[in-house]
Parts: structure tokens; sequence; C-alpha cells
């Protein structure tokens, strides 16, 4: 079998397990004794079941040689780029980890410079320093106009106060 | 968390105008189990016009996290606040329901009850061109056949459909018996009333008071213990024991000290006594329930098991 | 008071000078939410409620009314530079307009969007002016029964944005019917696809899916093959409209008008099935020569239309509001709260006993509206160079600006989680060509139209002769097929 009709098998897969999942979600949904026509579980089965239909469809298309091959995109495709991967889910990673417990700036600030090193930005000073000018106007921005704060850490904070602030 | 505090029309200017009372709080954090804009937090907001206008809380903290009727909030505040004297949380019937319909581990048990401020009861309206033209016949028609008589409200599980469960168990029927129709937000259902897509609706009765003015709704009834407007009378004069209003409080977190919860209380009860509370009231419509200590505590467990009851019926609890 | 003296009365209290500062600073405040993604309008005037303490009842509601149309010109802009949309009407926007940007359109993009929400927000504002009451009472008419036809007739948009295979382009269907089901059963009060996780019982944002599917999935397929040695510079282009791009907008710009209007009207309808018949509309009835254009270099057509009856219907969700007390939308249910913490209880009368308030509003909606334009259009030019900003620096700037929206308002990690789990998962579809249209497209309409389903049979007692029988609900179910139908054989007769 052709490694791309082998990745489409996977997506056929895929399909089909998110089909079986659903049905799984869908048994889950307690039965409602309400005077209902048609209850709760009615049409999430029915979406469950088209989605796992459509997945075996794939499946069965995958097998027959899969679509990938048709597509121009994939075939003059450049290779994988891991180095951009994986700098780019670590800066997703690490805005989810960091935004909590560090603040809206710092995090969104580690996950710009992360993104654009995933593009081929080699000037890491200068990022992080657009970054944090950036995600402190938008920051400042939501507090002074809209009496929001979208998630304030150590560095918010430490700029409050050096204007003399609270934190709100 | 949802940290609100509003620096563009500077709300300490109104506060110097009126008169002040002795500040009770310098700062108190306010914590708001549902988004911007809804009836929690348009009471914290009141609370905080109010109490600041008089000077006995120097500054509020808004803090807002929404979700499933306020038990994704609800046990943040339980962990983040515990023990704080200075940290109420706006909650009401809403969240006694969705307490018991989703399950959720942490409850109003687990918080400290301060104060009920307000109340609305529930009306019951059919379209202006309805046969039905008073309660009796709603009741009779409902005796008959439950399942005939459609009725437009909020969301399943919801004071509404609550308020329908206790009325069919009222009149022999199983609250699982009526043809509830739910819809997302008071428009659709009043669109679907005015419009007769429907045979009745039940909802708070400001949300329909304008279209009884206006006489495109007639009102039949009002769930409260007395009458909330003088020209409808109560399902009580009528015969039926039902009696459910959605009320809106105050609550302290877990583990505060006795005094400390005195001190909270003696704040909603200084602040209720001020004119700018009845002026609040007035002006949002609101009616007075106010409630605390012990008589609060026990209210709340009537309001738990009559919830609970109607929602075990109708398969949510 | 007849329609010309209210609005006489009304102009002279929206120009004076304090009036118009309230307007400006709508229109602005509203651009800047519009812009981001998941901070929409509704929330932005909850957020300003408290204001209402503090300012007289008229400057308030003309700053709300400002927003409410300052997003929907925002909501296009990004939609179409970032491919974020900012407003869920905004979505279909972001279909040809962010593909006329990436292939140097970037500028008369813009600018059909900005004069078509201009032409349609004036149509609109008519529509408020003159037509109100007498649409309001027809709309009242319809029933779940006609609103689950009417969903059918939008599904039939799906069938314009399938792509390649229609097995694959199903899927995509499936899946967005899948994540519309996630949340609290409103019918019957049960949870549904949760997995037990509590934020998840609110249901999943369809702005943040359409981000997650549109802005993150590129940006990850983008890294995914990216060359370090090819930096792809975009083309920015012409700024301004030619006079073809004229010539094919005005057309769109008032069908979209007069299709987004009676929906914004309609109780249950709003701003997003419009904007998918809109584009439907238009695909269907482009020239053939221009025909290519839509889902390769992207039509003109397809931002003009469907931008237009975007705004069109933002404006008629205003008339159940002002003329019966109706919030039909969650920004007209906030509106309505402001209403009563100035103790005005908005309701049919509202037009007889505060004329002089309705009237200035409605004044100051044609002030915004010019103001917008006229702020937007020279803005052109500045916004298109954005697309200038180098690669790496632009699609970081994407991500962070997806969080602000996504994060910022619910504080929620596990909407930060679903946000990018969902742009790896549109990663994939992009690789494997899975349209992404139609999972947002299910995702609106199948919850809505599941809903209506249900409401119609509980009212019908379970007949489901209902939607047959009643005649509105007949007769749409009818347009719907032949919407599905007709342009085939149109085409087969064409052809001949």
């Amino acid at each position: 079998m052709h490694d791309l009709a082998r990745a489409d098998l996977k997506v056929g897969g895929f399909v089909l397990a998110l089909g079986g999942l659903a049905l799984w979600q869908a048994a889950e949904i307690p039965v409602s004794p309400l005077y209902g026509q048609v209850g709760p579980k009615a049409v999430p089965y029915g979406v469950a079941a088209v989605l796992a239909l459509l997945g075996a469809g794939l499946v069965v298309q995958a097998l027959r040689g899969g679509w990938s091959h048709t597509l121009e995109e994939v075939q003059d495709a450049a290779p994988t780029n891991w180095r951009a991967l994986v700098l780019l889910g670590a800066g997703l990673l690490a805005n989810v980890a960091l935004i909590g417990p560090q603040g809206f700036c710092l995090a969104a600030s580690v996950q710009f410079v992360l993104v654009a090193a995933a593009f081929g930005s080699s000037r890491m000073g200068r990022d992080a320093a657009l970054a944090l000018v950036l995600t402190l106007a938008v920051w400042f921005g939501f507090v002074m106009l809209l009496g929001v704060n979208i998630g304030a850490g150590l560095l918010e904070g430490s700029i409050l106060r050096l204007l003399g602030q609270e934190l709100p | 968390m949802l940290r609100r505090h509003l620096m563009l029309a500077a709300p300490a200017l109104l506060a110097a105008a009126t008169a002040r009372a002795e500040q009770r709080f310098p700062s108190m954090s306010m914590f708001i189990p549902a988004g911007p804009g809804g009836g929690w937090d348009g009471l914290g907001r009141a609370i905080e016009q109010v109490a600041r206008g008089a000077g006995l809380v120097g500054t509020f903290q808004f803090e807002n996290i929404g979700g499933a009727g306020g038990t994704v909030g609800l046990p943040r505040f339980v962990a983040s606040k515990r023990g704080r004297g200075d940290a109420l949380m706006v909650s009401g019937s809403i969240m006694v329901g969705s307490v018991l319909t989703n399950k959720t581990p942490v409850g109003l048990q687990n918080v400290t009850p301060v104060a009920r401020l307000t109340e609305e009861a529930d009306v019951i309206v059919v379209p202006a061109s309805s046969p039905i033209q008073d309660i009796r016949g709603f009741l009779a028609a409902m005796k008959a056949n439950p399942g005939g008589t459609s009725i437009a409200g909020g969301s399943a599980g919801g004071t509404d459909h609550i308020a329908l469960g206790l009325v069919l168990k009222a009149l022999g029927h199983s609250a699982r018996q009526g043809s509830y129709v739910a819809f997302a937000g008071g428009g659709p259902a009043q669109a679907a009333i005015l419009g007769a897509q429907v045979s009745a609706g039940m909802s708070g009765l400001s949300e329909f008071a304008e279209q009884i003015k206006a006489g495109r709704m007639r009102a039949l009834a009002t769930t409260g213990a007395t009458r909330s407007d003088p020209a409808i009378p109560t399902l009580k004069e009528s015969g039926v024991e039902v009696v459910i209003t959605n009320w809106r409080g105050t609550f302290a977190p877990p583990g505060v000290r006795p005094e400390a919860l005195a001190k909270l209380v003696a704040l909603m009860q200084e602040m209720h006594a001020l004119p700018a509370w009845a002026e609040m009231l007035k002006t949002r419509d609101w009616a007075d329930a106010f409630m605390v200590g012990e008589a609060f505590a026990a209210f709340l467990d009537r309001d738990r098991a009559q919830t609970e009851a109607v929602l075990k019926e109708i398969g949510l609890a | 008071m007849s329609a010309w003296d209210g609005l006489a009365l009304g102009f002279g209290h929206a120009l004076t000078l304090s009036n118009l500062g309230w307007a400006l600073l709508g229109c602005f405040l509203g651009t800047a939410v519009g812009v981001l993604p998941g901070i929409g309008p509704a929330l932005t005037i909850a957020l300003l409620l408290p204001i209402t303490f503090q300012v007289e009842a008229t400057g308030a509601f003309i700053l709300f009314c400002g927003i409410f149309y300052g997003a929907m010109y925002g909501g296009s802009t990004t939609s179409i530079l970032l491919n974020t949309p900012g407003e869920s009407g905004s979505i279909i926007t972001a279909l040809e307009g962010a593909k006329m940007a990436r292939n140097g359109r970037a500028g008369p993009a813009l600018a059909t969007a900005a004069i078509g929400s201009f032409v349609a927000g004036t149509i609109g504002t008519l529509g408020i002016s003159f037509l109100g009451p007498v649409v309001v009472e027809f709309a009242l008419k319809l029933g779940p029964a006609e609103y689950f036809s009417l969903m059918v007739l939008c599904f039939v948009t799906v069938s314009a944005v399938l792509g390649g295979s229609a097995l694959r382009g199903l899927t995509s269907l499936a899946f967005g019917l899948l994540l519309g089901l996630v949340g609290i059963d409103l019918q019957t009060g049960q949870p549904r696809m949760t997995f037990g996780i509590p934020e998840l019982l609110d249901g999943v944002n369809v702005v943040l899916v359409a981000v997650a599917l549109f802005a993150v999935g590129e940006t990850l397929f983008l890294a995914w093959r990216h060359n370090n040695q090819k930096a792809e510079v975009r083309p920015v282009g012409s700024i301004m409209m030619s006079r073809d791009d004229w010539k094919r907008s005005w057309k769109p710009w008032l069908r979209g008008s007069f299709l987004g209007f009676p929906f914004g009207v309609m109780p249950a309808g709003g701003t997003e099935m419009p904007t998918m018949l809109s584009y439907y509309a238009e695909r269907k009835l482009v020239a053939p020569e221009h025909a290519a254009e839509f889902g390769t270099t992207g039509a003109i057509e397809g931002v003009a239309g469907p931008e237009a009856a975007n705004n069109a219907a933002a404006a008629g969700i205003l008339v159940p509001m002002l003329t019966l007390g109706l919030p039909t939308s969650a920004t007209a249910a906030i509106m309505l709260s402001a209403f009563q913490s100035y103790g005005i209880n908005p309701g049919p009368m509202l037009f007889e006993q505060q004329s002089a308030l309705v009237w200035t509003l409605i004044a100051s909606l044609y002030v915004a509206n010019i103001m917008l334009v006229v702020l937007n259009l020279p803005l052109v030019g500045l916004w298109a160079r954005i697309l200038k900003i180098p690669q790496p620096q632009l699609y970081a700037g994407i991500l962070v600006f997806a969080t602000i929206g996504t994060y910022g308002i619910s504080n929620s990690v596990i909407d930060l989680v679903l946000l990018y789990g969902i742009g790896v998962v549109a990663m994939f579809m992009r690789r494997f060509d899975f349209p992404t249209a139609p999972v947002v497209i299910g995702m609106i309409l199948g919850p809505m139209a599941e809903q209506a389903m249900r409401q119609a049979l509980t009212i019908s007692q379970g007949d489901w002769g209902t939607f047959v029988t009643r005649p509105g609900s007949a007769a749409l179910l009818v347009v719907a097929l032949l919407a599905l139908v007709g342009p085939r054989v149109w085409g087969a007769v064409r052809r001949g």
C-alpha cells in the first residue's frame, strides 16, 4: 500500500473512531422522562451514526487507493518541518501552562517568540521586546477602556504598582 | 476569572455626593458566578452602588466566573475565598436548581448564607387571543389534558419549568406530563406567546409585565405568596398550593468566623435600611425579599426540597 | 408621531456635541472589540452597564448602539485580513475575503465590506424607521415549525462549500453538528457530549471554533510545510475598488441587505443564517466569467453579499427590541437590561412613552453608520499594510490575537485547549482536503434546527405533519428543494 493511501486510511479510521466516541457519549445521555416527542438522545445518535458511516466510507475509499495522491498541494509539498512544528507546539503549550500562574502578557509573549522562531525569525530579543510591548498595550487597553483584567500576573501587577495603582 | 473595575466613568464622583455612614469594610470582593449583564451581576452592581454610595464599603472588586448556572464559579469561590470575612457571592434559586441538575459535588451547602435580598414571582400568561380567560380555565384545561396545553418558558429545569411542575403536582399529575417548550432567552419565548404559537407561557413577571399592560398577553396568576401585582391573583388564592419565586441573595465563603458573618449580615441590614436601596428596588422593579440568619437558612432548605422533588420527577436530579 | 417627525426630533437630539461624542466613542470601541474574536458587542455593553449609574440614558444608548454597529464593521476586517472572524456574523465573510487578501486584493475586499456595511446599515436603519412594526407583526406569525423549515433551507448552503469531495465535505458537516451538540440540552436539561467536564455544559463557542479552524489550523499547516529559505511575500495590490469591483458589488450589497433585514427582525433569526443564504445566492448568481474565483482566488461578490446581510440583520435585531421590547439576541437583551436600570420598561409602549429617546437612538444609528464608513474607508490602506508584516511576526501575532479573545474573557484554560486542539484537527483537515466551512455551518445551524424541530413537535403533540400542513413551513421547504435542485435543472436547461 502506498504511503499516501496509508495516511488516508488513518484519517478514515479517526473519523470512524470519532463516530464511535460520539455513539458512546450519546448512549451516556440520561433518558429523559419528559413529555417530549423527540428526546435528547435521538439527534446525537443520528449525528454519531452518520459520522461513523462517513468514516466507514473514507476507510473504503482509502483501501481503494485513497484521495491524497489526487491532491496537487500534497504532491509538491515541502517535507515536514519538524523544527517549526515543535517550536510552534511548544509555544501553544507554554501559553496554556503559563497564562494562569504568570498572567497574560508573559504567557502570550513567550508564545509570540516561539511562534516567530518557528517561522524562521532569528532575532529573538527583538521579537520578545515587540511581544511585550504588544501584549502590555492590549492588556492596558482592556483594563482602561473596559475595566476588564484579562488575567494578571507578576508583570502586570508590578507595572501597575510603578504607576502607583492597585491591581483592580 | 474576570475582574472588573471601571475607570471609564469614575463611580467615586457620585459616591461623594450622598451622605456617608460609618465605613464597615475598606474593601470587599464581590464574586458573581455568572457573566456580566445578567441578573446576579445586576444585583451585585446594585449592592456596590448603594453600599459605596453610602460609604459602608470603600471599594468593591468584582470577579465574574460564569457557566452552567453558576456551578462553574461556585467551586472557585469556595476554594479561593475560604474563611475570608470580606467576600460575598451573589446567587439565588437558579443555583439551587443547577447544583442539583449538574450533580456537582460543591453546592450551596458549602457556602454560608448571608441574606436573601430580592425575589420575583413567575406569571402564567396566555396570548390575548386565547380562549382561556382566567386561571380557573387554565387549571381546568391542565387538569383535563396536561399534554394538550403547550407552555413556553426558559430552559428545562429552570424556575419556570419547576413552577409548572409544582402546578401539575398540585393538580394530581406528574411534573413530567406538561408540554413544556423551552426557549433560549426571553425574546423567542415571548415571541412564541405573542404569536400564539403556544397555548400559554410562564416566566418572571417583569419579563411579561409590559406585554400584559399593553394587552397583548393576558395574565392569569402569579406564583408568589402574595400578589405581586394587585390586579393578578396568586395561585394560592385560586386554590393551588404553589409558592415559588426566583430569589437572589448573598453568600459568604465557607469557614467564616461567626463574628465575621455577623458583620456581613449587619452590612446587608444597614444597606437594606437605606432609602437608596428602596429607590434601587423601585427602579429595577425588584420585590423586596429581605431575610437573614436562621430564617434564610430554613427557607433555603425548603426551597431545595421543593426544587429537588420536581427535578426528580422530570429526570434531572 | 409620524416617522418623519420622529426622525426630525431624533436628529435634533443626536447631533448635539456630547451625543456625537458618545457615538464616536461607541464606534471606536465597537470596532476594537469587533476585531477581537470572542469579544462581541453583547459582552462589551454588559461590561459597560455600570455607566448607566452615571450617564444619562440618551448618551448611554447612543454609546451602546455605536458599539453594536461598530462591532459589525470591525468583525469583517480581521475576517478578511487574518482569516480570523471576530463575530459569528463575519464567519462567512472570511471564506472569500481571506482568499482575496491572499491574492493581493485585500484593499477591494475591505472596501466592499465597509461600503456594503454602510449600504446595508442604512437600508436596515431605514427599515427600523419606517417598516419596523409591520415587519415584526409578520415575523410573529412564524413558529418553531417555520424556523425549522427555514434552517433546512439554510442547510442547502452547505452544498456550495463542500469542496472537491461530497464524502469529505459531509464529514466536515457531521463534525460541526457533533460540536454543536456539546452542552446542556435546552428542551430536557440533560448534559450531552460533555465528558463530564463542567466547562463544556454551556457548549462550545462557534467563534472559537471558527478561529481555530481558519486561523490556528492555517498557521499550524504553514509551519508544518514551512521552508526557511523561501519566505512568502504577500502582495498587497491596489487599495481602491476598481470600476469593475463596483459593478460586481452593488447588486450583492442590495440583495444582502434585503435578505438580512427580515432575518434580523425574526425573533429566532440572527445574523448568521442570512450570511449563509447570501453567500449561496451570490455563488449561484455570479456572472459565469467570475464563477471560477469562488473558493480559489476569492470572489468579491462573496464578500459584498454576506457583509451586507450581516449588517442589515444587525439593524433588524433592533426592531423587535424597540417595537415590542423583545430581546432576540444577546446584545438586545443586554440593552434591555440597560433600559431597566433607568427605570424604563421596554415594551410595546416604548415608542409612545419614550419617543424622544427612541428616535434619538434611531437617528444616532444613521450617524454611527456614516461615522463608521468615514472612519473605515481611509483605514483600508493602513489595515491592508498589516499583510506586509514579515511572516514570523504576522503569524505569531495572529495566534496571540486569537488567545486574547478566547482566554481574555472566559479565563478558562479549557477554552484555550479547545482552540488549539481544534486547530490541530484543522491542520490535518487542510492536509487531507476536508473543507472547514461546513463545520461552522453545521455548528451554527444544527442546534437551532434541532431545538426548533423539537419545539414544533412538542407543540403539535408529536404530529410530524406540522411541518407540511402549516403553509409557511411548507412553502419554505419547497423553496429549500428548489434552491437545492433548481440551479442544477437550470444549468441542464441552459446547456440544452
